[in-house]
């Protein structure tokens, strides 16, 4: 089949804050050089910004760096922090950290939408004459050997059934001399990259966790503008990680948020019913309460820190921000990481065509200038962190104290294993009946559509929407959902998925079969991650679709 | 003057210019209002539009504007509202106004405002509310800087049979608008329907939409039979296109259409908040579900918390009578 081929020196897969920043640095690099570089970005949005989500409290040091002048620019960061609150919960009750600890402290940092915020450097970008090519997913890698010749972009017009409609439009290859993946947490690519060249070190997968969060309008005078609140303890319990937190921005805008690891034992356990169960503890309850829930979204993020991070270099590609792993799961941050690792791979790119030379032995220079700069000088230090909590909140929390003190030594590198294979089957976590008991925390509530609300009501909030008339995205082996699956850990899906994704109905002729909602996906991928027989599979679906989260 | 732009396609007249001459009247107090009708071969549809109660119908006949295309509708449309000077420009927020009234606005720098479902009066001003984030929160906005405004009207915000006829028909007078052809860039292709024999389930009076509820494909004709007996069409929740009982065009929400009718009959339909937006603007409508909780007995003027297996064929009977 014919396909039309388009050929720039730097391909970027993902308009998020690292893929961005690296198009920006590029821009920066090339003017000064006063050389002719072509650079293109792809994103699987409809705009940039609208499949962004994060709590977010950003640390500005990457962005000093890469836009000096980000105030005279009209960056969006409205919000200074003016005060951490840590707060560890019990079911009705709360317990204030009488100090804050060092890596939640946030003076000098902003609340910020980081939807505002990539849609403002999506115009820095566009203005130094880069083509963003949204509404574009990447859907598969071009490689010649181990060589990564650039990204083939997802056909359009498919209908469901896998035939060509009326709007059929076939995928363009896009050849570049560098590519650099930026498609973020469990980026469809990269994943296939890191599997297809073995980047990953198996004694130290990437560990995930889901963010769940929503946007409230709520009385101005309920907190003060600035104030950042995070809880640990209740509704996990000790062996679970996880916590809560609320960010308040001017006018009463409130960021409500629970992330949970994807590292479970509990079969039964459901992140969005663990928000429901946070929203409805007493402390947060009294700050949402007569408000209006405005936006909903959900997406996982890489906790494993250093040692998880993959070999970010091959032959013509480089990998950067969530989809390598870089994000600090101590201080809760990752999008100045992000923006680092976008700005680094930039200059390495920028030098390696330069050079002529664009080989996995040239490209070896992002490692040298990640280990030389403040990447490593941010993540070794709490290198075995996030595999502490492996071992429950208080091993955790003992050691994030101890490695403060030592500079995060231990005997060895943590190791850890996969977040999905932690989780047990029925019968070994509720024993031998295998007769799930929910404890209160995953004890799912009855929604009251004021203060909580039901997963499908949530998903109306995400603005997701999808071309109906395609073929489903998420390709899951659906022979074991109704027999082993449903057996051994009750279909989970049904559970981890924040959206409705995964529904089990009744079949026709009995018994039960699997339903795919793909339409309500927002994109969060845990699904991918997190399923214990790992045979969901994402993969993009018609570029535009997903979830619109404006103000998020 | 208040202006308002019909729109026809193949000589025959959206319904939704209706409604938007019933938004004028509304705001009009005392202002005239005219209504602006571009095409070619336009005169058996302003002559159809001359019932209405305003001061003139003004036809734009011009071979370039047939078949439509964005820039020429743009060319015709700017110099003509230029020419007749009106405060605010109507439109009905269909496919086809999402296309060329946002280039229009811009090209004469003037404030748009889309998909307005009720117009109020705020200290003086008209203010036009519109839905946000989803229909969660209605803005009111009032626009602001030079005239004239534009405005586009949800379907359904206002009611077609209440614009308001007059007493004799309007004078329709032909303007004169030069269009280049060559200036225009699109080169439309005929219209395709993706579904053939697709119901508009927008034009329907009467909706029995079935959900969840119902159960299995062979319990359909039960709904069908209360259809019938209504005159009503069959229209579901997602669920049930989703598995393919009834053809994807048949689907009430978000993902599929949103209508307005004077009766919506939901059997079995819990009332997700993405089905609710697709309805919610019916006249009357009455819920049959099992689950007295359901949400959709909160957009009901009507509910039965019972067994619709055992409602729907009392119901049919009756009206069978």
């Amino acid at each position: 089949m014919e396909r039309e081929t388009l050929d720039v020196d730097v391909l970027i897969v993902g308009a998020g804050p690292a893929g961005l920043s690296a198009a920006l640095r590029l821009a920066q690099l090339r003017k000064a050089a006063g050389e002719a570089l072509s650079i293109a970005v792809l994103e699987k949005a409809r705009e940039a910004g609208a499949h962004m989500l994060s709590g977010a409290v950003l640390d500005p040091s990457s962005l000093r760096d890469l836009v000096p002048d980000f105030e005279a620019r009209g960056a969006p960061l409205a919000t200074p922090v003016r005060e951490d609150r840590v707060y560890f919960l019990t079911p009705n009750g709360k317990l204030r950290f009488p100090f804050t600890p060092p890596p939640l402290t946030n003076h000098g940092h902003y609340i910020i939408s980081l939807n505002k915020f990539v849609k403002w450097l999506a115009v820095l970008v566009e203005s130094e004459g880069i083509d963003l090519f949204t509404g574009f997913a990447g859907a598969d890698l071009l490689m010649d050997g181990e060589r990564i010749l650039g990204v083939r972009s997802g056909d359009r017009g498919v209908g469901k059934h896998g035939e060509r409609k009326a709007s059929f439009e076939s995928g363009v290859d896009i050849h570049a001399k560098v590519t650099i993946f930026a498609d973020g947490v469990r980026g469809n690519l990269t994943k296939e990259l890191m599997r297809r060249l073995e980047l990953a070190d198996a004694d130290h997968p990437q560990l995930f966790a889901i963010g769940i969060k929503e946007l409230w309008e709520v009385p101005a005078d309920r907190v003060a503008a600035g104030t950042v609140i995070h809880t640990m303890g209740y509704p996990m319990r000790v062996e679970e990680f996880g916590g809560g937190f609320i960010y308040a921005m001017p006018e009463g805008r409130l960021s409500v948020g629970f992330v949970a690891g994807l590292d479970y034992q509990d079969p039964i356990f459901d992140p969005h019913v663990a928000f429901n169960h946070f929203k409805r503890h007493p402390l947060v309850r009294g700050l949402l309460e007569g408000g209006q829930m405005v936006r909903y979204g959900a997406k996982a993020l890489p906790e494993g820190g250093w040692y998880a991070i993959p070999r970010c270099y091959a032959d013509g590609a480089l990998i950067v921000g969530d989809a390598a792993g870089f994000m600090n799961s101590m201080r809760l941050k990752g999008i100045h990481l992000a923006m680092r690792s976008g700005m680094l791979a930039a200059e390495t790119a920028f030098e390696a065509i330069r050079a002529g030379d664009t080989s996995t032995a040239r490209l070896h220079q992002f490692e040298t200038k990640v280990d030389e700069g403040p990447i490593r000088r941010e993540l070794y230090p709490v290198r075995n962190v996030h595999q502490a909590f492996e071992y429950g909140l208080l091993a955790g929390l003992a050691y994030s104290a101890f490695s403060l003190v030592t500079g995060g030594w231990w005997f060895r590198p943590m190791r850890a294993q996969p977040g999905h294979a932690r989780m047990k089957t029925l019968a070994e976590f509720y024993g031998r009946s295998g007769r799930a008991v929910p404890g209160e925390a995953t004890n799912a509530i009855k929604p009251d559509r004021r203060l909580t609300f039901d997963k499908l009501t949530n998903v109306h909030y995400s603005g997701t929407r999808h071309e109906e008339d395609q073929p489903v995205h998420l390709l899951v082996h659906t022979d074991v959902c109704h027999s082993i699956c449903t057996e051994e850990y009750g279909n989970p899906c049904q559970r981890f998925c924040p959206a409705s994704v995964y529904e089990m109905v009744a079949a026709d002729g009995g018994g039960k079969r699997l339903q795919i909602n793909a339409s309500n996906c927002v994109h969060c991928k845990t699904c991918d991650i997190m399923d214990p027989y790992q045979v969901i599979t994402w993969v993009p679906p018609e570029g535009g679709g997903g979830p619109q989260y404006d103000g998020m | 003057m208040i202006l308002v732009i019909a729109e026809q396609r193949d000589g025959k007249l959206n319904r939704a210019s209706w409604e938007t001459i019933a938004a004028a009247q509304q705001l009009a107090s005392g202002q005239p209002i005219a209504v602006v009708l571009p095409g070619s071969g336009v005169g058996s549809v302003a002559t159809e539009l001359s019932a209405a109660q305003v001061k003139e119908i003004v036809t734009i006949d011009h071979a370039a504007l047939e078949p439509y295309t964005p820039d020429g509708y743009t060319a015709a449309l700017q110099p003509a509202i230029e020419q007749l000077s009106p405060t605010m420009v109507l439109l009905p927020h269909t496919y086809q106004t999402r296309d060329f009234a946002p280039t229009l606005a811009a090209r004469m720098d003037r404030a748009l405002i889309t998909d307005v479902t009720a117009i109020k009066n705020v200290g003086g001003d008209a203010a036009f509310v519109r839905p946000m984030y989803q229909g969660k929160l209605a803005a009111d906005v009032v626009p602001l800087g030079p005239g004239p405004h534009f405005i586009t009207f949800q379907i359904g915000a206002f009611r077609a049979d209440q614009a308001a006829k007059g007493s004799a028909a309007a004078p329709v007078r032909p303007l004169n608008i030069s269009v280049d052809a060559a200036a225009i860039r699109e080169k439309p292709d005929a219209p395709f329907q993706e579904v053939r024999q697709a119901v508009d389930l927008s034009q329907a009076e009467r909706i029995v939409a079935v959900g969840r509820g119902i159960k299995g494909q062979e319990h359909l004709p039960l709904a069908q039979q209360l259809a019938d007996a209504l005159g009503a069409e069959l229209a579901a929740s997602r669920p049930i296109c989703d598995s393919g009982w009834l053809p994807m065009e048949r689907q009430i929400g978000s993902s599929g259409q949103t209508v307005a009718p004077k009766l919506y009959l939901a059997l079995g339909i819990s009332g997700a908040i993405q089905h609710v937006v697709g309805m919610k603007g019916s006249r009357t409508i009455v819920a049959i579900n099992k689950d007295a909780d359901a949400p959709i007995f909160e957009v009901a003027d009507y509910g039965i918390a019972g067994d619709l297996f055992e409602m729907v064929p009392a119901i049919v009977a009756e009206l069978r009578k």
